[in-house]
């Protein structure tokens, strides 16, 4: 097959070597972790913002939808080209262009691994906060457009609150610096505007972000319940303590089971749920807070409390846990992984909640939550193959989403809107908000061809959850 | 734009209850901004009626200027057009409240005051040291981004926020985040929200995320005396497994101002304040911590008691000054934070050279610094200072604000300094917000 007229002008501006327009090719770029969805009519792999100029400015003037993407482990669709068009994939823009650590601050390009930033600065004992389970593959430019979490959010915050600064080319070419090396430039805070805006604003070619200290001390704790409610009702009694844990994660026990089975992290086979509790600070606050915390569980009815005695056991804790998701994928043929949030007191009822969701849809739902800021992750399992079973799913995975938004929450967490749930996202803002969301979007994608038809509604029915193999998860 | 003030307040007697609407010439004048008197005022109960006087305001071309206690208002340029005060102290409800969820809605009204009594019932607290103090109210911090020293530890109103409830000027309420601690369903507009200083729209409502409250706190000081040993106290510091909750280099124009009470101190040079908190054991061990720093460079560390007043200063610094001098120019530099120690040395040396008397306050660990001009000479050129001042932090690529000053210079100066190449989207971003340019004219980025 010849190149088509799109791939020659882009091999013009990249070379030949930066352009893919095979169908087989493409095919690789057609999903993202949600599911396969469709193929872009070209994918590019710029290595500099002018290169990234020169494709925007291609994409305008042929009318074509332009996404970016930098490893595809998104969950809500955000970095596939929906509509087609031309995918910006940020591979060859992977450098770590700066680290000043006096300042406690790196200066990135959008293909950088979050791994690799926060092993970069290990051994100065300094780390990149913001810890997606999928830190090892995921990059610090697809973090800043979903803003996305991590475990240990719950204590240092997510993705927007470590962005300082922002290259960004807009839809037409122009590039922008947003904020500063530095806080409180006056001005509007487009930064902040731009993390988490799904590559709908502008694509970032360019980020400026804070680099923490390592604490002193971590203590790991597991604690290891044979009823889920006293697992839930813990993690509520620890907020209410003014204990602050870098990081509080909840798995049931049939979640457990398959994480057991695949990385032998020390998981007991034969419970409830248990709770993944990290402390870090200063050695004699970690300490303290740690003896406060068993106290909590075992008031709770913990059976048994473990600490993690080596920082091996603890990576083979968290190892399990990052893992999760793909350990549910050795049991069933496709799971749908649900986000969601509710206030933390409400996780008892809501864990009930899913068990009656469970039983109505006669499903497996495997529960793995951030808990301590009341962030679900349920997973349903099915086999795409059953249509009865598939259509099962979407409805349960509504319900769940419908039941959050009811308790006062939200209908996504951590893994953003995207095509997934911009349709839901009247379910939570009024038609004045969203038209305002529209109005920011048209100011600086006016032909909205920018990552189209994520985000906001796209005036299909409210509500709807996209069936099929849409949402088949992809593992 | 020529609208008389019967009519003005007529129409806005119509659409709010009579009693909320101002004309008193001295009520008025006492909501003068940059000595501009507003036609009127008005003090709405609720959200639902503050919208149609955004909307009014935009369609017959009336210069608002949303304000709680105040204590900001000297922040910004002189309002171009001031027609119509409008005061948020009648809102100040609490709408949702979890304690156990360390999450709570309240309108914007509320003093900041009022607020840290009400959750502080519950052993939590809002860790802000915002200027304004405890009457600052919880519309202005966020419309301010007003943060303070404690900064260092919980970052600042931008990272508190979990939604707002904004009023438009085309007269409609809109929400924005949620109530939850996490949330990315759609754009994060609270952000741009948080320290538009009221030129988007007006924040009527916000839900907060909370904190515990330390059980303990105790303020050390170590007495540096040059810059260039509180600099390397501040990268031992910032090096420890510490993690303080203020770190605030004072300069010896800023101790001798703060410490005027007892002459004794006045001969003291620079001195490094940290405040730690935690339990009695991780304040001893900070103790420790901070004593190996201090020793490492031949400094001298005390404890401080009863410092919430000297705190309450430091963070308050234009308003706690402006009881004592006359004339006080405050200046906020925000620069890459290992910058702090040698801006402070060169805004020393200018102030000097112009005879100007100089405080120089360092939140070291973040790199904002602010710097007090407490004029006694007349004649001294401020202006310039402030210019050369501005290049110097440009030139350490941050940027320079003046909080406040006397409304003579504030005429001569552009408070803001603003020039990056984002100015034509955030102008974009006011007149997709603001197309009549009604709200606070003038006042911020020259907008």
């Amino acid at each position: 097959m010849k190149p088509s007229g799109l791939a020659k002008e882009l091999a013009g501006i990249v070379g030949k070597d930066g352009v893919l327009w095979n169908p087989e090719d493409l095919m690789l770029y057609e999903y993202d972790a949600l599911s396969s969805l469709r193929q872009p009519d070209a994918v590019v792999f710029p290595r500099n913002t002018e290169h990234v100029v020169q494709i925007a400015k291609a994409a305008l003037r042929r009318n074509l939808a332009l996404v970016a993407r930098g490893a595809g482990t998104g969950l809500s669709g955000g970095s596939v080209a929906t509509e087609g068009g031309i995918l910006l994939v940020f591979s060859r823009m992977k450098q770590i262009l700066e680290i000043d650590l006096e300042n406690q601050r790196a200066r990135v390009q959008p293909g950088v691994v979050n791994l690799d930033l926060s092993l970069a600065v290990a051994d100065a004992g300094y780390y990149y906060a913001p810890d997606p389970s999928s830190q090892k593959a995921c990059t610090i430019g697809g973090n800043v457009a979903e803003n996305s979490g991590g475990p240990h959010t719950l204590a240092y915050g997510v993705t927007t609150n470590h962005v300082l600064s922002l290259e960004v080319v807009l839809p037409d070419g122009e590039v922008i610096r947003t904020g500063s090396s530095h806080w409180d430039r006056p001005g509007y805070d487009l930064t902040g505007l731009f993390v988490g805006s799904e590559g709908t604003l502008g694509v970032v070619t360019e980020a400026t972000v804070r680099l923490c200290r390592k604490p002193e001390a971590i203590k790991t704790i597991l604690a290891i319940y044979d009823q889920v409610a006293d697992a839930t009702r813990t993690v509520a009694a620890i907020t209410a303590r003014g204990i602050t844990p870098a990081a509080l994660e909840m798995m049931d026990g049939f979640t457990l089971r398959a994480v057991e089975e695949a990385t032998h992290a020390g998981y007991p086979m034969d419970c409830a749920a248990v709770l993944l509790i990290e402390v870090e600070g200063l050695k004699e606050a970690v300490e303290e807070h740690a003896e406060e915390i068993e106290a909590v569980c075992r008031e709770n009815h913990a059976r048994e409390v473990r600490r993690a005695k080596t920082a091996e056991e603890r990576d083979l804790l968290w190892k399990g846990r990052k893992t999760a998701f793909g350990a549910l994928g050795r049991i069933s043929p496709n799971y749908y992984v649900q986000d969601g949030v509710i206030p933390r007191t409400r996780l008892p009822e809501m864990l009930d909640f899913i068990g009656s969701i469970e039983k109505k849809y006669d499903l497996r739902i495997g529960n793995i939550f951030h808990a301590g800021d009341g962030n679900l992750h349920p997973l349903l399992m099915y086999d795409e193959r059953d249509r009865d079973q598939t259509a099962r799913v979407m409805k349960a995975a509504k319900e769940i989403i419908l039941q959050c938004v009811e308790m006062g929450g939200s209908i996504t967490g951590e893994h953003g809107v995207g095509v997934e749930k911009n349709d839901l996202m009247p379910l939570i803002f009024s038609e004045t908000d969203l038209e305002l969301m529209a109005r920011i979007k048209n100011l600086f994608n006016p032909l909205g061809h920018l990552n189209p038809g994520k985000l906001l509604p796209t005036g299909k029915m409210c509500g709807e959850l996209r069936g099929g193999t849409a949402a088949g998860g992809m593992v | 734009m020529t609208l008389a003030v019967d009519s003005l307040r007529a129409d806005l007697s119509a659409m709010l209850d009579s009693t909320s609407v101002a004309s008193d010439a001295a009520v008025l004048a006492a909501l003068a901004v940059d000595d501009k008197v507003p036609a009127t005022a008005v003090a709405p109960t609720t959200a639902e009626q503050v919208a149609p006087v955004l909307q009014y305001a935009s369609e017959h071309h009336q210069g608002l200027i949303a304000r709680g206690n105040g204590t900001k208002l000297s922040m910004g340029a002189p309002p171009r057009q001031y027609d119509i005060a409008l005061s948020l102290r009648e809102m100040k409800r609490v709408t949702h409240y979890e304690p156990a969820d360390l999450t709570i809605s309240v309108e914007a009204g509320m003093t900041f005051g009022e607020f840290q009594t009400l959750v502080g019932q519950n052993g939590l607290w809002l860790p802000l040291d915002p200027r304004g103090g405890p009457d600052a109210t919880m519309g202005g911090i966020i419309a301010a981004n007003a943060a303070g020293p404690l900064r260092q530890a919980f970052g600042g109103p931008r990272d508190m926020v979990l939604g707002l409830k904004i009023a438009t000027t085309d007269g409609k309420i809109a929400k924005t985040g949620g109530r939850v601690v996490k949330n990315v369903a759609g754009y994060d507009l609270g952000k741009l929200l948080t320290g538009s200083f009221g030129t988007l729209g007006v924040i009527v409502e916000a839900s907060l995320k909370l904190f515990p409250k330390p059980p303990e706190r105790a303020t050390f000081v170590m007495r540096a005396g040059t810059l260039g040993i509180a600099r390397e106290l501040r990268r031992g510091i910032l090096r420890s497994p510490l993690d303080p909750m203020r770190l605030v280099l004072l300069d010896s124009g800023a101790v001798a101002l703060l410490e005027s009470s007892s002459p004794s101190d006045v001969q003291a040079g620079a001195e490094l304040w940290v405040e730690v908190g935690g339990s009695h054991r991780v304040i001893e061990r900070c103790m420790l911590e901070l004593k190996h720093a201090a020793f490492a460079v031949g400094a001298t560390l005390a404890r401080r008691e009863g410092a919430e007043e000297a705190w309450g200063k430091v963070s308050n610094l234009a308003l706690w000054l402006q009881t004592k001098y006359r004339d006080v120019t405050v200046l906020k530099a925000a620069l890459p934070l290992a910058a702090s120690e040698e801006f402070l040395s060169y805004a020393e040396q200018e102030a000097e050279a112009e005879r100007v008397r100089l405080a120089g306050f360092a939140q070291v660990g973040v790199g904002v610094v602010h710097l007090c001009l407490l004029q006694e000479t007349m004649g001294a050129n401020v202006t310039g200072l402030v210019l050369r001042l501005r290049r110097s932090a440009n030139g350490l690529k941050g940027s320079l604000v003046v909080e406040h000053c006397p409304l003579d210079l504030k005429n001569q100066l552009d408070v803001w300094g603003s020039d990056g190449d984002d100015l034509p989207i955030m102008r974009k971003m006011k007149s997709a917000w603001d197309p009549e340019g009604v709200l606070a004219p003038g006042r911020f980025l020259g907008f």
